[in-house]
């Protein structure tokens, strides 16, 4: 029978050796405790005794390569069957068992991370709150943005959640015959427009009463000799003198861009209109350019696709300066809101006859009082004064419209 | 007495009522018996076991040589073959003698034999400051044996749950230490006379509230309680908790607290580092109740340094009532821990 | 003490051999067989890299652990070390179930939790091989509390080397035990060494069995690779306990012919220390004495040794095959319940 020589283990954390020298030869006899090999370990070289006795063979190759434990690195012919050679192991046992795994403790899944909202994680970066806080606002779907933080470095506390809850909450409640109309489309673009208007632009207002006489004369005479059929308007007149007027005037046919005014190259005036009590302003495209015919024709084709909602988006787009003329239902003057990117807008009123005074006596002309809001950034006093004396200058001196 | 009056449970000492624990325990079951320093004859270095030696003899209140580590093993062995040993260790500091014993040898045997052996034993500790006993004989050890698994650890507040942790420590079939305090041994309170447990691992809501969870072990529970009666009347209500059981604790209790209260502050007198509090301030950061935390989680616990001599050095060194208070205003009022 | 002479040519036989009849001997030589094949299974298990750890053999030692449990009951008790699988086998243990503990098998003694230094058997009375040195001296105090309190008649012998004899635990044991007569033989396997220290430079006096009249206990030195007269100490020692008289201490002077442990460089001592102790291999030794005093042939030794090896072979497919332990019930176990 044979019996295996081992490379054996002999440190708690050993898994290879190295065989470092035979001290046998092949088909040596050998007896059982006589050292076979030197084998290298962590801490010395070791010897290796023989397990058994006899006819050794079949030696490993002394190469310096690390050879497993348990491996068989020779064979001993024991030579009696009778030999009380003690080696318990079985000789049946052919390929050495692979040590035991280092036993895994089955790892404890961590507990996945309740998944934040993509949309609370951007918003809540950056915000000190506590646990109860934040899960209060997720819940109330209040953003923790809105909330003032009370603690300590502007912690925000459950008691803050509650107090922005209660204020959102105590804004006057609707009555129970309320109706809610809510934001279509194009009111929420004005509301959010005209709102940031006021904010950012600083407006202020520059009045006119304007003697309206000659230039509704004119009018008459035009509709009298009119190839148009549609009636020309004062707002057509006002559009066709404004336009003209502003080409002297470029600060008020600009934007503000940035740090700098952007001068526009033609006026293109937006006429403020009401469509089913939204406000709309169609645009007349290069109004000096035009002949007052065709600023009438234009009027009377954009407010005929307006009542048809047949009005292109790029209509009512591009204006540079707007006028805005409710003197038709009766007001006698107001101040508007500044259109933006415009940078001025033109508030006319009703014309009524009014007793002013001429050549040190009273009488009683078409007055009408236009209000000129201005952006401060851009324009001053001085040129909304000036742009306001010419402008009523074309009005009050209108001879002809063509 | 006339039948509509009911009796006034009687009063006993935190002492008295452990002494009467031991002697219910001994007279109903044979295999329990008490040993340690002067125990016996001197009746006990706190008074505990009074006169126990006179009526159960002293085959069975039997007093030792100073022999901490002998002692802890023998009642390892007499646990092992069939006794419920109750061994006294005269100041809780002298556990450090005893620690092989009682970590490599009680705390195992039950899971390193396959559970084919068990080691029912009862070390009781006296332990504390408070006394002026100095640096060796004042110390709160309590956290090491809460993180050996194989060990129970219980902390009575109350001369009622001395009583009742007692019974219920001798009647487990594994190694129990009940850390008594020192200053609690005169203190005062109801003890029913009958034969009663107080489980171990269920915590005791001593006041209830909604403003402040306070968590407290042991001395520092009645501290608590003084504390709590102050802040209410500055209008902080504060919710009472008492720990009773450090190994295991009751988590479950603490959690459903502060999700209640929404603020915790841990109370105990071990030192503050790797303290008891540390491991609830972190189960209750990792667990559920996590999302009602509306205030970062304040701890109360010993100086970073040998308990001192001087009395008012002694007193400074733990948490007092004052602490209590101010600690859990600021954690209420500013947020912060 | 009566010796017998057996027919002319054999040697005389001494007494502590003629006090030993036959079955007695078989037993004897049986166990001591299997210890031996047993401690050379699980090296060449070891070596294979089937062992997990490491181990302390105890080849060379097989008299002192099979002497000094012969004369023991079976509801004796017996503490071990971590040198303690002859102990184990000793006493009665199943090889089978030793050898699955050692390969951490869900069918060990201990279910893979304790394996080699851990190993027990409860039933049978062995309360247990332990990892810290020392370890068992104060649990066999707690187990001679325990047999005097029940009133039982048994003993506890408890293991251990003579580097244990340095620790502290040593010496309060042997005191406790010798004030209040406990039913313990205090065995002393004197091996010579520690790990690596050799005995008389740790020691203070030559032999360990000098300190016993610093407890008031009779002391005993003896040839411990003899097994009769192991046999003999034992007996008295055993009857000293039984009788009431309380504890002894016998030292059995023996060898280890492997290193401490599997990672011993045997740096410490000469090859030539090993070959003369080799020479007075307890076995051989016994088995020449039974031949030469005629009490058994040749064939009848060899037939001795060939059940225990046959026996071991079965202990190595048992272990071999067993399943190993389920990690998910890593936490079984801590606690009784």
């Amino acid at each position: 029978m044979a019996v295996e020589v081992v490379l054996p283990k002999v440190d708690m954390d050993m898994e290879t050796g190295v065989i470092a020298a035979w001290r046998v030869a092949e088909g040596d006899v050998v007896r059982q405790g006589d050292v076979l090999f030197e084998m290298e370990t962590d801490k010395a070289l070791m010897d290796v005794e023989a397990p058994g006795s006899g006819r050794i063979r079949g030696l490993a190759p002394v190469d310096g390569e690390p050879i497993a434990v348990g491996t068989p690195v020779a064979w001993i012919d024991v030579a009696d069957e009778g030999d009380a050679v003690a080696e318990s192991v079985s000789a049946s046992s052919g390929v050495p068992e692979v040590a035991p795994a280092a036993r895994s403790v089955a790892a404890i899944a961590p507990a996945s991370p309740i998944a934040a909202d993509a949309d609370e994680r951007t918003q809540a970066v950056g915000i000190r709150a506590t646990p109860l806080a934040r899960a209060t606002a997720r819940e109330s779907g209040i953003a923790l943005e809105a909330v003032a933080g009370s603690g300590p470095r502007g912690r925000i506390g459950a008691a803050d959640v509650a107090q922005h809850h209660a204020r959102a909450a105590s804004q006057p409640s609707p009555a129970d015959d309320d109706r809610l109309v809510p934001f279509d489309p194009v009111r929420r673009t004005i509301a959010q427009r005209l709102a940031q208007s006021v904010r950012e632009a600083p407006h202020f207002f520059m009045t006119a009463h304007v003697d309206m006489g000659a230039l509704v004369a004119a009018l008459d005479a035009h509709r009298a000799a009119a190839a148009t059929t549609t009636r020309a308007s004062v707002t057509a007149a006002l559009v066709y003198l404004v336009s003209r007027t502003l080409v002297d005037h470029p600060m008020l046919n600009a934007s503000v861009d940035g740090d700098a005014a952007r001068l526009h190259r033609h006026a293109h005036i937006g006429i403020a209109m009401d469509r089913d009590g939204d406000l709309v302003v169609p645009v007349i495209r290069r109004a000096a350019s035009r002949t007052f015919d065709d600023t009438v024709r234009e009027l009377g084709r954009l407010r005929e696709a307006i009542a048809s909602h047949a009005l292109a988006p790029s209509e009512l787009r591009g204006a540079t300066f707007t006028i805005s003329n409710l003197g038709m239902y009766g007001v006698d003057a107001f101040t508007a809101i500044i259109n933006p990117p415009e940078s001025a807008i033109l508030a006319v009123g009703r014309i009524v006859d009014t007793p002013v005074g001429r050549d040190g006596r009273v009488v009683l002309r078409p007055m009408a009082t236009l209000t000129l809001s201005a952006d401060h950034r851009i324009i001053d006093g001085t040129a909304a004064a000036r742009f306001m004396a010419d402008l009523r200058r074309a009005i009050e001196d209108a001879r002809s419209l063509a | 007495m006339p039948s509509d009056v009911v009796p006034a449970m009687r009063e006993l000492s935190y002492a008295e009522a452990i002494r009467e624990a031991l002697g219910q325990a001994m007279e109903r079951d044979d295999r329990v018996f008490l040993f340690g320093e002067d125990v016996g004859i001197y009746g006990g270095a706190f008074g505990v076991s009074g006169d126990l030696v006179h009526r159960f003899g002293s085959e069975r209140v039997i007093d030792t040589p100073i022999s901490e580590l002998g002692l802890a093993g023998a009642a390892v062995g007499a646990a092992l073959t069939g006794m419920r040993p109750v061994l006294e260790i005269q100041f809780s500091d002298f556990m450090t003698l005893a620690m092989e014993q009682i970590v490599n040898q009680a705390a195992k045997i039950h899971y390193m034999f396959g559970g084919k052996a068990s080691v029912p034993m009862v070390v009781r500790l006296p332990g504390g400051s408070g006394t002026g006993a100095a640096a060796q004989h004042s110390q709160s050890l309590e956290a090491w044996f809460a993180h050996v698994p194989g060990l129970k650890v219980v902390q009575p507040s109350t001369p009622h749950d001395a009583k009742g942790l007692l019974l219920a420590a001798i009647d487990d079939p594994n190694p129990v230490l009940v850390f008594e305090h020192k200053l609690l041994y005169k203190s005062r309170g109801p003890v029913p006379a009958d034969d009663y447990r107080v489980p171990i691992g269920i915590a005791a809501v001593r006041r209830e509230g909604r403003d402040i969870t306070i968590v407290a072990a042991s001395v520092m529970v009645v501290r608590a309680q003084a504390a709590a009666e102050r802040l209410a009347v500055e209008g902080i209500d504060a919710e009472v908790i008492d720990l009773r059981s450090l190994r295991p604790i009751d988590f479950a209790t603490i959690r459903a607290s502060v999700r209640k209260t929404h603020r915790l502050l841990v109370v105990y007198e071990g030192v503050r580092t790797m303290g008891i509090g540390a491991e609830i301030a972190a189960d209750i950061a990792g667990s559920d109740a996590f999302d009602f935390l509306d205030a970062p989680i304040a701890r109360l616990g010993a100086a970073e340094s040998p308990v001192p001599y001087n009395p008012v050095l002694e007193k400074a060194s733990v948490p007092q009532e004052d602490d209590i208070v101010r600690a859990a205003r600021r954690l209420v009022r500013e947020g912060e821990a | 003490m009566e010796t017998t002479t057996r027919a002319q040519g054999q040697a005389r036989e001494r007494a502590e051999l003629a006090a030993l009849d036959d079955a007695t001997l078989r037993e004897a030589l049986l166990r001591m067989h299997l210890i031996r094949k047993f401690e050379e299974a699980a090296e060449a298990s070891y070596m294979r890299g089937l062992v997990h750890g490491t181990m302390h053999l105890s080849i060379g030692q097989e008299a002192s652990a099979v002497g000094a449990v012969l004369p023991l009951e079976p509801h004796d008790y017996i503490l071990s070390t971590h040198r303690g699988h002859g102990h184990c086998i000793a006493k009665g243990a199943d090889p089978s179930r030793m050898l699955a503990e050692f390969f951490g098998k869900e069918t060990g003694y201990c279910h893979g939790r304790g394996g080699s230094m851990h190993i027990a058997d409860v039933e049978g009375g062995n309360l247990g091989a332990n990892g810290i040195v020392a370890g068992g001296l104060p649990i066999a105090v707690g187990v001679g509390m325990s047999i005097r309190m029940q009133k039982l008649a048994r003993v506890c012998v408890v293991f251990f080397g003579d580097g244990a004899s340095n620790e502290g635990a040593f010496h309060e044991s042997l005191n406790l035990a010798s004030i209040w007569r406990l039913p313990i033989v205090f065995l002393c396997e004197n091996n010579k060494y520690g790990m690596s220290m050799d005995i008389a430079k740790a020691m203070a006096v030559p032999n360990v069995a000098d300190r016993a009249s610093a407890y008031a206990m009779p002391g005993a030195t003896i040839d411990g690779n003899d097994l009769p007269a192991v046999v003999d100490a034992s007996k008295r020692a055993v009857a000293r306990a039984r009788r009431g008289d309380g504890p002894s201490l016998v030292e059995c002077k023996t060898y280890r012919l492997r290193g401490h442990s599997k990672s011993d460089r045997n740096l410490y001592r000469t090859k030539e220390e090993i070959e003369t102790w080799r020479a007075a291999d307890p076995i051989a030794r016994l088995a020449r004495e039974l031949e030469a005093s005629g009490r058994f042939d040749a064939s009848t030794l060899a037939a001795i040794e060939e059940a225990a090896t046959r026996r071991i072979d079965e202990a190595l497919a048992f272990a071999r095959t067993s399943p190993e332990p389920d990690p998910a019930q890593v936490t079984r176990d801590v606690y009784a319940q």
